[in-house]
């Protein structure tokens, strides 16, 4: 799912930089495409919450990882923040219900809601399924790019994972 | 980095962390309901974790996420004791329940590191064994029960920081009440709002006569402080003690928590349609069916295959933003004369009353 996801964001990312890549010997294009999987890694950030965010310019799409989605179980309902409401970071924005308790959500990125996943409140499974692809949350128009980078990337999340802090 | 997250970490000793009961002194749903959110949002459980008990006077208490039309008998629950009996909403997820004196509330507060069920149910089982004798289990859905009938029923909140577990524990509750309050049939009814599972359930006093409310408060309570013995707290919830506790108590009884907050859903019956208004007089059926959001019917359509109520389908649409409740049709059947549309407006009423 990953390889498939990162092809198309570097072949974007070869036609938008024609100059740049001019600059560089074709050596250097191999070892890019070598180098796509982190290249996807870096673009999705994590909270130690365990809530992700993926940059699109101005937009960021939220979820929950798959860490969480695990520690839930079976989610059964979700409530998503209504599209134009304007979220400051860490505010109370919904919920998840899984087996028997109602988890809040919190918003990982301040920023006005610009979309919410319908497909996840009428199937809130997809959650469970597919946590980083069809089970995404909600999108948001990003208003303070330093939140992004105080967040941590794929990585760092793993090395957190492993970490006594997460739970 | 994994060093530093280390550093941060506070590693907090099980044995250091104080432990208090609390007992509320109110019987009223939305005021425990409010209580419980006070404490909840205004407390650190990281070193002190606390214990509420309490009863209510007779009520539903539906999940958060639930349809009270769908778990309740709605239109009948003014009836049921002879001050009624009231419906709540509560803010955890899970199933409906039924509350009375009968039945006892217990709520475990911690951080949301200690927040373990599990461990909550082991304590409630350990101290009705050593108290009674009598040994209930814990089933894979987080229930007690006894045999295979369940004496409590389990929900949670889980916030940023902060957790609370929650169970019902039925001791001497009134099961004619339960069943009529709560029982029915199904309704065709189509909503992505979570369901109970209906479960058969006894009172633990059925199982050992000795049980009672009093004794499942000092026999919990205590096993809870162990080893210490000393922090039993009688609470008197009022706002002077718990500053703006009216003001959540105030939103938790409002119809717009309450039936309000109702995840979406659509509400389907067939009637038979009187004779009298038919030419040919054969058996044929008039379709009622109500799309309700936020509590208010967004949509009612008629599926009608005789024609004759194609007027009616057009003024039936008044209906459109008013509270899904009958009374929003009693107040538009009195003042109508016309007898096609007092049917139809009955049926919506029927609709309404027997979802």
């Amino acid at each position: 799912m990953v390889i498939q996801r990162v092809i198309p964001r570097v072949a974007l990312l070869i036609n938008h930089s024609t100059t740049l890549n001019k600059a560089y010997n074709s050596r250097n294009v191999v070892l890019r495409l070598i180098s796509t999987s982190q290249c996807n890694f870096a673009e999705r950030y994590f909270t130690k919450k365990h809530e992700w965010v993926e940059v699109e310019g101005k937009i960021g799409i939220v979820g929950i990882s798959d860490y969480a989605q695990s520690a839930l179980g079976d989610v059964v309902y979700a409530q998503l923040p209504d599209v134009d409401s304007v979220l400051s970071q860490k505010d109370e924005c919904g919920a998840l219900e899984s087996v028997k308790a109602a988890s809040e959500l919190y918003s990982p990125v301040s920023g006005r809601v610009v979309e919410k996943n319908e497909s996840v409140e009428e199937t809130p499974s997809l959650i469970n399924t597919s946590c980083y692809d069809k089970g995404w949350l909600f999108k948001v128009e990003l208003t303070n790019d330093k939140e992004i980078t105080a967040l941590m990337n794929e990585s760092q999340y793993k090395e957190f994972l492993k970490s006594d802090e997460h739970h | 980095m994994k060093s530093s997250f280390r550093f941060l970490s506070k590693v907090v000793d099980a044995s250091k962390i104080k432990r208090t009961v609390l007992i509320s002194q109110s019987n009223d749903i939305y005021t425990n309901l409010a209580l419980e959110d006070w404490i909840y949002r205004k407390y650190d459980f990281e070193s002190h974790n606390i214990l509420m008990l309490w009863c209510n006077d007779p009520c539903v208490v539906i999940g958060r996420y639930q349809n009270p039309w769908l778990e309740a008998n709605v239109a009948d629950l003014p009836y049921v004791t002879d001050a009624g009996v009231a419906l709540a909403r509560r803010n955890s997820g899970g199933g409906t329940v039924y509350h009375d004196r009968g039945n006892l509330n217990l709520t475990f507060f911690t951080s949301k590191k200690q927040y373990d069920r599990k461990v909550n149910l082991r304590l409630i089982k350990v101290a009705i064994y050593k108290e009674y004798g009598l040994m209930v289990d814990i089933s894979p859905r987080d229930d007690l029960v006894v045999g295979d009938l369940k004496v409590s029923g389990t929900a949670a909140k889980l916030g940023r920081l902060s957790a609370y577990h929650h169970c019902t524990l039925l001791v001497d509750a009134n099961k004619t009440n339960i069943s009529r309050a709560l029982q029915k049939e199904s309704s065709e009814i189509k909503t992505t709002a979570s369901r109970s599972i209906r479960s058969k359930v006894t009172n633990l006093c059925d199982q050992n006569s000795a049980i009672t409310v009093d004794g499942l408060i000092s026999a919990i309570g205590r096993e809870f402080l162990l080893p210490a013995d000393d922090d039993f707290q009688y609470v008197n919830p009022t706002n002077a003690a718990f500053p703006e506790l009216d003001k959540i108590r105030a939103n938790l009884g409002e119809w717009e928590w309450c039936f309000g907050r109702t995840p979406k859903f659509t509400v389907t019956k067939s009637f038979i349609i009187p004779s009298k208004f038919l030419v040919d007089g054969r058996d044929q059926k008039l379709g009622v069916v109500i799309t309700v959001e936020n509590g208010r019917i967004s949509d009612v359509q008629l599926n009608d295959s005789t024609g004759l109520f194609s007027l009616e389908a057009l003024m039936i649409n008044r209906l459109r933003e008013c509270k899904f409740t009958p009374e929003t049709v009693d107040g538009l059947i009195q003042s109508l004369l016309e007898e096609k549309y007092k049917f139809v407006s009955d049926c919506v009423r029927q609709v309404m009353t027997s979802i």
